[in-house]
């Protein structure tokens, strides 16, 4: 449903210098699939899915969901920030209602459908504070309810994680398996966790930095539903398997990054 | 805001001599407000003081002590001389200020959003911020007469610059990703700025405001001054005629206050719009 061919793009810097942020990138996501893409910083997996939120053009290829190409943003795509991306002078009801807002749904259809998405991420009671007086993990309930109010057909997830506290993450994992479980939207979901990449996705796409390239994809067989049981997941032979897998590539990516450009420091990726 | 807070600090941390007229139990910004005000008073007292003393021994025609300049402020307050004077200088006040808001935000919006026309634009205001105003009065004068309109023209010249600065610094400090945020619901160029660009900015919208305010007034008063001798310039100028110095200080003291008024109300408002901004919080955390 999601088919992505072809697609490439060059940055140029400041001083001149050409940098190949992603090239000849294809991709093609299932419909109800949840993709994980994992790779370095500096691979251009949130390029990548800026592109399929059609927040940023590309220089070749094409992207198109359900036989559309992407052109811009659309209703059919909605999206989760790794800084939450609140309105800090919003409410939570106001924040979960803002996506249905700008597509002009009345005032007293929008908060009901809020009220039942932030039911939904079990913020029931906040819905009068604003996103300063929530912590870290209870705002991105607030940008996972947003996201999910204006029902999308694909759920584009930038690291979503990433600036919450270890606690937090595995909550936060848990209760998103168990509401994709339950709304079956396709998801793409950007990390820099191997074990978040395994835990949550059907599929690992894996990705190199410089160019930005698809290295490979790895099937995860991991039974579904996951949400019930992560933790005996985690300590089954496959999830362990597939982690360790995921870690000796990347560290290979890594050491041929350094022998290709001994200049650069360890762990520097870029 | 934090000499109020170090005030207070000090208070409940190092006074083994509590005064004994404050009462612990009220809250604590009653009591903030209260130790600002008796600062305040005390310092004015003391200013008072001199002045009447230096009027009294050294004072001249022109410095009349602070005692004779009350006595022809309540005067002055009761001719109609003055509320028509005060009136006239108004009109081009709030006509002034009002249009530099009416330009001042969206240009400022407009350069916040868009670096390049930043790029162009930056000669210009740096031009504004720094060339004196008063060298342009008679070019002014020239192009558009004595009428009230060049009045709210120089006023709008004073007061936009601090507008348009603010509201640019508000609107850059805008966090990209809320644009973004925005844009992939599918937000028009028209939504950004009314849903994300202005609330975010409007602390330092409110801050530019009440900056320009203070500009406006200068040059309200600048312009009646050099230009055309009319209303609370003219009367200064008056009574500098007269040799009435008395009468020259109560006009000062009448726009000081004036001025001190508006402030403290754009102030208020400040606070007021955008509650949930950290600077106007207090003890308010996040988690």
């Amino acid at each position: 449903m999601i088919e992505i061919t072809g697609l490439g793009k060059t940055f140029t810097g400041q001083d001149g210098s050409a940098v190949r942020a992603l090239d000849n990138v294809n991709l093609s996501v299932q419909d109800n699939e949840f993709l994980t893409v994992l790779g370095p910083s500096g691979c251009g997996k949130t390029t990548m899915l800026k592109m399929i939120a059609g927040l940023m053009p590309w220089d070749e290829g094409e992207i198109s969901i359900a036989g559309n190409p992407v052109r811009g943003p659309g209703p059919d795509r909605s999206m989760v920030f790794q800084n939450f991306a609140l309105l800090p002078w919003s409410t939570v009801l106001e924040n979960v209602a803002f996506g249905l807002r700008l597509r002009g749904v009345s005032k007293s259809e929008r908060e009901d459908r809020a009220r039942e998405l932030i039911s939904m991420v079990g913020l029931t009671g906040f819905e009068t504070k604003r996103p300063g007086e929530l912590s870290g993990g209870m705002q991105q309930r607030v940008g996972l309810a947003r996201a999910l109010a204006v029902e999308p057909k694909v759920l584009l997830m930038d690291e979503p994680f990433g600036a919450v506290d270890e606690q937090t993450r595995r909550l936060l994992q848990e209760e998103l398996l168990s509401i994709w479980e339950r709304t079956k939207v396709t998801v793409v979901f950007i990390t820099h966790s191997m074990e978040e990449a395994v835990l949550l996705g059907d599929r690992v796409v894996l990705m190199s930095a410089r160019p930005g390239q698809i290295s490979e994809i790895v099937p995860v067989p991991l039974e579904r539903p996951r949400s019930s049981d992560v933790g005996g997941l985690e300590r089954s032979k496959e999830y362990v398997e597939i982690t360790a897998y995921l870690w000796e590539r990347l560290r290979e990516m890594h050491d041929e990054h350094r022998a290709k450009n001994p200049a650069a420091l360890n762990g520097a990726g870029r | 805001m934090t000499q109020r807070t170090a005030v207070l600090n000090t208070q409940t941390h190092t006074t083994p001599l509590p005064m004994p007229q404050r009462n612990p139990q009220r809250p604590a910004w009653i009591r903030a407000l209260d130790s600002n005000l008796t600062y305040q008073i005390g310092t004015f007292a003391l200013f008072a003081l001199a002045w009447q003393l230096y009027g009294t021994y050294w004072g001249g025609l022109l410095v009349p002590t602070f005692t004779e300049t009350v006595i022809a402020f309540v005067e002055l307050l009761g001719t109609g001389e003055f509320w028509e004077a005060m009136f006239i200088s108004n009109q081009a006040l709030f006509i002034g200020f009002a249009l530099s808001i009416i330009i001042g935000v969206p240009v400022g919006v407009l350069l916040g959003r868009f670096r390049t026309m930043e790029r162009y634009s930056d000669v210009y205001l740096n031009i504004l911020l720094v060339t004196p105003m008063a060298a342009i009065i008679p070019l002014l004068i020239m192009s558009v007469g004595f009428g009230l309109l060049s009045r709210v023209i120089l006023v709008t010249i004073f007061a936009i610059v601090m507008v348009i600065v603010n509201v640019r610094a508000g609107v850059r400090q805008v966090d990209p990703t809320l644009i973004q945020m925005a844009r992939s619901f599918g937000a028009s160029e028209r939504e950004i700025w009314f849903r994300v660009l202005i609330p975010g900015a409007l602390p330092s919208i409110m801050t530019g405001l009440r900056l320009g305010l203070g500009r406006a007034v200068t040059g309200m008063v600048i312009v009646e001054l050099l230009m055309v001798s009319l209303a609370l310039g003219g009367l200064i100028l008056e009574f500098r005629g007269m040799f009435n110095g008395p009468g020259l200080y109560a006009t000062i003291v009448a726009i000081l206050i004036e001025a001190l008024l508006l402030i403290s109300l754009a102030h208020w408002l400040e606070r007021k719009a955008a509650p949930w901004a950290p600077n106007n919080q207090k003890g308010r955390g996040s988690r």
